[in-house]
């Protein structure tokens, strides 16, 4: 079956951190996750736009808890774009949320194979960079075939660093894994942070905002080339300065590069990860 | 009493009992193992209780009986959980109870009333075990009884249930095997002394000791129980007329396990473990209306629940730390800079105090773990260390460091899972990277690099050097930082000694000087050293 743009949509969910996608894109859709303010829930990015999110977050007494779409909310997606013969449902690593589990089980409910969930095993601008990628084939015709090859790629390949504030928000989460350890110091320490296999890991840990910023410098450096293939990201949890001067880091080292998105984290990966938080993501995709 | 009265009391009990339970619900949450580890009966019982605050919201005043029901029915049409249900069931045993009585309540009246909640309870449960909260609610009932005839008020009978209910908990471990090996009390249990401590705090107007602390971590097996077999946790409401509570509860049990359906004709509260969610619903509705209806995947709230326990640091590493330190904040700075990532033991140094050879190996040697990294952070240590990391029986290394502060960069890039030979590496690399300086006091009028320094003025070194003195405080810092920032640093680290002079408005005038840098202030403590400085 050749995938086009015509017959096929793409459905991410909140963590992508596109709230506006579908305007963009008229075969994307994103299904919420939910935050959680005590007993008050609001879908992400629908009822609560990132800054709301980080601005109540400064005067909120109770700590956001966050939960995954249930399988409706899915199905009720899946059928609003029920005219595409082919559904690719592109969800945050099923590691740290049931979101991939509930668009699976609203797949099998829908019972006709036409959706296919996929497990990205990250978090943020990376799930939106596999989706551009899947977008760009389509808009020249694709198959299942090289889809799924591309994404075993993207599993293998795509790279990300990022730094937060305090590990407080991660911790409380329960989205530490193994990164747990680097907790704790009287010493103003940042962690450098990756996402591996779909965990959170540390990667090292160094003293100081300007050095976890070199932290990320480095890893463009030594991670990746200045080519055309390169295809960058930059996210960012209330931290706009930062992003800029990572942003124009990127573009002064890697200018043969296409630098291809620039967000906020929403309020759910917000939630995880807390105001502060730094994030630089690269794929090398040539098509 | 009158009606309005009641609904007062009731209301402010209600809440004391949730704030209690509320206060410890992650508590209870992470001691749930049974029936199954979910990690869910803290927040259960608390949404449980807060349905009743909320439907005790809309109650009108009326007579005991009406508000007993009232109070009953919250309870179960909010119950969630095994552990909320079996709550509810309490609570109406308790409320059937008051609601005969039309006096106020004596401690006779109270054991009455638990008696009612602990047979209420064991009815609702098809298989009752011990070492549950039924167990827990029958033990309360007892004491109750046995204490009804003394003379005490009922704020006293609650304060002695508590502390027996206590006992009862502690002793859970030894009726369920389950608890036992997962080396916890059980959760339901525990939430339901909870409740009474909030009650009894309430009724007597002490406040009562705060819950136990938390156990110790519940350990790996707890988290490698076995979990239900069944998926879906499943609870909801029937209501119609002339409800066959027995007949629903046998059509139920073929669907699945972990099965609790109490209440009355007209309105039935269902709980059960099950991988078909659709049919117990469906048999809801063949004879009713449902409502409330709930459905959780376990096995997720089982993964959740392992991730919040993984996080549990390990208890031996494979190479810890040994540092020689000198002053008491510089000891704290170290510590909680090497507990995070493994493990460290510091032994006092200073520039009159140079530890023995000895002392450092025994220090090595207390370590808990397989090989050694020494920080001796003071040139005059370095030999002393070579020594020791030559003569102690595990593997050590030598990250020769020659200040504090470019011990604790060392320290940063420590990690207890790696070998000492690559930490010793690694550590020596990022001490390379801090150029360090020191204020301190001169201590006889001399002239050092052209610098001519008077008795008692201040005296400002820069790796090592004489770069600074005079009787400026301030002065001599700004310029030993100048020296120090002569290659560009991000980050300065100023460690105040034992008799620092106030460093009134020296950040402000450092960050002036010096824009985009970033400036953190420790206590460190040491002798002799008024200010030691690393920059990075």
């Amino acid at each position: 079956m050749n995938l086009t743009t015509e017959n096929t949509a793409i459905v991410l969910d909140s963590t992508a951190d596109l709230p506006d996608i579908a305007d963009r894109f008229p075969n994307w859709r994103v299904v919420p996750l939910y935050v959680r303010f005590g007993d008050e829930s609001l879908r992400d990015g629908v009822d609560t736009s990132a800054a709301d999110f980080y601005e109540r977050l400064r005067s909120s007494t109770v700590f956001p808890t966050t939960s995954q779409p249930t399988p409706a909310d899915f199905l009720a997606c899946y059928e609003e774009v029920s005219a595409y013969e082919r559904i690719l449902s592109l969800h945050v690593s099923a590691r740290v949320s049931g979101t991939f589990e509930s668009a699976e089980r609203a797949a099998a409910e829908l019972g006709d194979g036409r959706v296919h969930a996929i497990d990205t095993e990250t978090a943020s601008a990376s799930i939106a960079m596999l989706a551009l990628a899947i977008q760009r084939r389509l808009a020249r015709g694709t198959s299942d075939e090289e889809i799924d090859a591309l994404v075993e790629r993207y599993l293998r390949e795509r790279g990300l660093l990022f730094t937060v504030d305090t590990l407080e928000f991660l911790q409380r989460g329960g989205r530490i894994g193994k990164a747990a350890a680097f907790a704790g110091t009287l010493l103003q320490v940042k962690p450098i942070l990756s996402i591996q296999e779909g965990e959170v890991v540390p990667v090292k840990r160094v003293r100081g905002e300007r050095k976890a910023f070199a932290a990320l410098a480095a890893a463009l450096e030594t991670e990746t080339e200045d080519e055309p293939a390169y295809r960058f990201g930059v996210a960012h949890a209330a931290a706009p300065e930062r992003a800029a001067e990572l942003e124009a880091l990127v573009r002064e080292r890697r200018p043969r590069a296409v630098l291809e998105l620039v967000v906020t984290l929403g309020a759910v990966i917000g939630a995880h990860a807390g105001p502060g938080t730094l994030a630089l993501f690269w794929f090398r995709d040539g098509d | 009493m009158n009606g309005k009265s009641d609904l007062e009391l009731v209301h402010g009990l209600v809440g004391a009992a949730l704030a209690s339970l509320e206060a410890s619900r992650s508590r209870i949450d992470d001691l749930n193992v049974y029936p199954v580890p979910d990690g869910d009966t803290g927040t259960n019982l608390t949404l449980t209780v807060r349905a009743v605050v909320d439907g005790l919201g809309s109650v009108e005043v009326g007579d005991r009986p009406a508000l007993a029901h009232a109070v009953a029915r919250a309870a179960l049409m909010g119950a969630r959980g095994n552990s909320g249900v079996i709550l509810s069931q309490i609570v109406r045993g308790v409320a059937d109870v008051l609601a005969q009585s039309t006096d106020g309540i004596d401690p006779a009246l109270t054991a009455r009333a638990l008696r009612g909640a602990s047979d209420a309870a064991y009815r609702a449960v098809r298989r009752p075990v011990e070492g549950t909260m039924l167990s827990v609610i029958r033990e309360l009932a007892e004491e109750a009884e046995r204490r009804a005839g003394e003379p005490e008020s009922v704020g006293e009978l609650l304060i002695q249930l508590v502390r027996h209910g206590e006992e009862a908990v502690a002793r859970t471990p030894e009726q369920l095997d389950v608890l036992r090996e997962a080396g916890v009390v059980d959760a339901g249990g525990a939430g339901l002394v909870e409740l009474l401590r909030g009650l009894a705090s309430a009724v007597s107007g002490q406040a009562l000791p705060a819950a136990p602390p938390a156990e110790a971590p519940a350990g790996v097996k707890a988290i490698h129980l076995d979990p239900s077999r069944y998926r879906y946790c499943t609870v909801f409401v029937v209501e119609g007329e002339a409800l066959d509570l027995d007949g629903l509860e046998a059509q139920l049990e073929q669907l699945g396990d972990s099965l609790v359906v109490v209440g009355d004709a007209t309105a039935l509260k269902v709980h059960v473990h099950t991988d078909d969610p659709g049919s117990a619903l469906s048999l809801g509705t063949a004879v009713g209306t449902i409502d409330g209806v709930e459905i959780a995947n376990m096995h997720e709230q089982q993964e959740r629940r392992e991730r919040r326990l993984s996080l549990v640091p390990p208890t031996r590493s494979r190479t810890g730390v040994v540092a020689v330190v000198a002053g008491e904040g510089n000891r704290r700075l170290f510590e909680t800079l090497a507990e995070p990532v493994g493990t460290i033991r510091i032994v006092a140094g200073g520039p009159t105090a140079n530890p023995s050879t000895a002392e450092l190996v025994a220090a090595i040697e207390e370590l808990n773990a397989e090989e050694a990294v020494l920080l001796p952070n003071n040139s005059n240590v370095r030999l002393a260390a070579d020594h020791a990391a030559e003569r102690a029986r595990l593997p050590a290394a030598v990250a020769p460091t020659e200040s504090i502060p470019a011990g604790l960069a060392a320290l940063v890039a420590y990690d207890g899972t790696r070998g000492a030979a690559e930490n010793a590496a690694d550590m020596a690399a990022a001490a390379d990277a801090v150029a360090t300086g020191e204020i301190t006091r001169a201590v006889r009028a001399v002239e050092l690099n052209g610098l001519a320094i008077s008795d008692g003025d201040w005296l400002g070194l820069a790796d090592g050097e004489p770069v600074a003195g005079g009787d400026d405080f301030a002065e001599v810092t700004l310029e030993v930082v100048g020296r120090l920032l002569a290659e560009p640093r991000a980050l300065l680290t100023l460690l105040t000694g034992a008799e620092s002079p106030p460093l009134d408005g020296l950040v402000e005038r450092l960050t002036a000087a010096h824009p985009g840098l970033e400036v953190e202030v420790h206590e460190g403590g040491q002798p002799h050293y008024q200010l030691l400085l690393g920059a990075e």
